[in-house]
């Protein structure tokens, strides 16, 4: 079964310790999500698969097609090669390149270029406004116009799993409807594996199959869709650390 | 008389602009793209020019010994930013004051090296169209300046083209603003900035065999480009390759007007002068972003 799996990682910066042993599996085509406030460790945990925080502990393997790869440590670029691709928070798009550029850069990567004209040509049929605006430096687009950038950057890296870190961030409600749907669709029409951070729990979770609640750097709580418990209050609950207290019974098991 | 003073002055000023934007083209990559103030670049010219000597010895045209040299020259400079990339980014982000320091200090390495090498005496090269000169009605151009002025444009635009159109030329320009970029598109930032060192490198190799079919070179020769090579940089804008030519013509015209109508002594201080002003009044430089 083509996985990725996270197995007790721990990551911080410097003295200050974030992820707590966090253990998670992402199976080809689900989407899952990551939820939790702000501060309890959603980004860091992205930031640690794909290499820019170094985990001190625990393990990120990547299963796929009969390889088993452990990408623990390696650098970004490597991970990104080994079919892992990120759209970071503040999506981190080259300002001074053109919008064409930025996703020809995104497949010049060894595995990606074989594929790099096709990946181009389903970008720009995925998202016609950046076909339109293929010519223009992508800092003089709107925000939700670098984040559909950044998505299809991230899908000009051939990826196997793509996280998507805070989607919804700074942009506006019509933007985040129009992201939301981008990537349930992608999900669906393109087999695509997904991980996806977010605050706003009710875009995150209607689309997703499974949902981590992380709170103070370890997975809190883990519902899956159609999972009774999963009512909305009850996730919210969790996000803000009181779901224990309500479930005196699961809290003690 | 006096409009063929203005005529070859301004002629000999678009000649020596040119040589200009070749000598500060390595800079326009390392100082203007990848933001490092790189000032033992003119040093890695005046190593260029001693190497067309030495080639020239041998009976080698200087020009085509710089291509021969290239290989070289680019692993030189590759090893050269490995270097600096050991003592300072891999500690976080590298200091300004402290990089000058490092790059001055390779400066006096290599100056010292030639000097124990070569003494200090002046070199010049051995070519057939030295001494000769194009006239064309009033206008006379020596083919010690002509030629190397259009190896210049030469050289430019196949950079350009280079940073244009080829995926690590895109990564070298996404390379200054935000390394976590190329980072995310899967590319080793590392790698692509050692790559436009080796690049800067054998510009300079080129530059370095212009320099000396122009005039004759000494170690030191390249103290006196690093005011002039910023200059240019600052001038076109930061990162603005093409824009490198245009900038070196304007600081190229206004050193020969000055010394043909006022003072060839202070020609010197015009690319200065120049530089203050677009530090005061454009300091985005002709062609760069306003960041």
């Amino acid at each position: 079964m083509n996985r990725l799996v996270i197995e007790g990682l721990e990551a911080g910066y410097g003295a200050v310790s974030v992820l707590r042993g966090i253990s998670i599996e992402v199976r080809q085509g689900e989407l899952v999500a990551l939820l939790g406030t702000n501060g309890n460790g959603k980004s860091t945990l992205l930031n640690a698969i794909l290499g820019f925080v170094r985990p001190t502990a625990g393990r990120v393997v990547l299963e796929w097609d009969g390889q088993t790869i452990d990408l623990t440590g390696a650098p970004p670029h490597r991970i990104v090669d080994a079919g892992i691709a990120l759209v970071p928070e503040g999506r981190r798009l080259a300002p001074n390149l053109t919008v064409e550029e930025n996703l020809l850069l995104a497949g010049s990567g060894r595995r990606a270029r074989r594929d790099a004209r096709r990946n181009l040509g389903f970008c720009f049929e995925t998202f016609p406004i950046l076909k339109e605006r293929r010519a223009q430096r992508a800092a003089t687009m709107s925000g939700g116009q670098q984040q559909m950038l950044a998505i299809a950057r991230a899908l000009m890296t051939s990826p196997r799993i793509v996280l998507i870190d805070e989607p919804s961030l700074g942009l506006a409600p019509i933007a985040v409807t129009q992201v939301i749907a981008t990537i349930r669709s992608l999900q669906a029409t393109q087999n695509l594996t997904i991980v996806i951070a977010e605050q706003s729990v009710v875009q995150a979770i209607d689309i997703s199959a499974r949902a981590y609640v992380l709170a103070h750097g370890s997975i809190l709580r883990t519902f899956a869709r159609g999972d009774s418990a999963a009512d909305l209050d009850d996730i919210r609950r969790a996000m803000l650390g009181v779901g224990e207290s309500r479930r005196p019974t699961e809290a003690a098991q | 008389m006096f409009l063929e003073i203005l005529i070859n002055a301004v002629a000999t000023g678009l000649l020596l602009g040119s040589i200009y934007a070749a000598l500060a083209l390595g800079l326009a990559v390392t100082f203007g793209i990848l933001h490092i103030p790189n000032i033992a670049h003119p040093v890695f010219v005046v190593l260029g020019a001693y190497l067309a000597v030495v080639a020239n010895e041998r009976g080698w045209d200087p020009i085509l010994a710089a291509l021969a040299g290239a290989l070289p020259f680019y692993l030189l400079g590759a090893l050269f930013y490995e270097f600096y990339a050991r003592v300072f980014e891999r500690r976080g982000e590298a200091d300004t004051m402290q990089a000058l320091t490092l790059f001055f200090g390779v400066s006096l390495v290599v100056e010292t090296a030639l000097v124990l090498k070569f003494g200090t005496n002046q070199q010049t090269v051995d070519v057939d169209y030295v001494g000769q000169s194009l006239r064309i009605g009033l206008l006379v151009m020596p083919y010690r300046l002509l030629v190397p002025a259009l190896v210049a444009p030469v050289m430019i635009l196949t950079l350009w083209a280079y940073l244009k159109f080829t995926y690590a030329g895109i990564a070298i320009r996404a390379a200054a603003h935000d390394v976590r970029a190329l980072q995310v598109s899967g590319v080793d930032p590392h790698w692509i900035k050692r790559h436009a060192f080796g690049i800067a490198s054998v510009t300079a190799l080129v530059a370095g065999a212009i320099l000396v079919i122009i005039g004759p070179v000494d170690p030191f020769s390249g103290r006196l480009q690093i005011g002039r090579a910023f200059a240019v940089v600052i001038l076109a804008g930061m990162g603005a390759v093409p824009g490198t030519i245009l900038a070196a013509f304007i600081i190229g015209v206004a050193e020969s007007l000055v010394s043909a109508f006022l003072n060839p002594s202070w020609s010197p201080g015009v690319a200065f002068l120049i530089l203050l002003a677009t530090l005061a009044l454009k300091p985005q430089g002709l062609f760069g972003a306003s960041r």
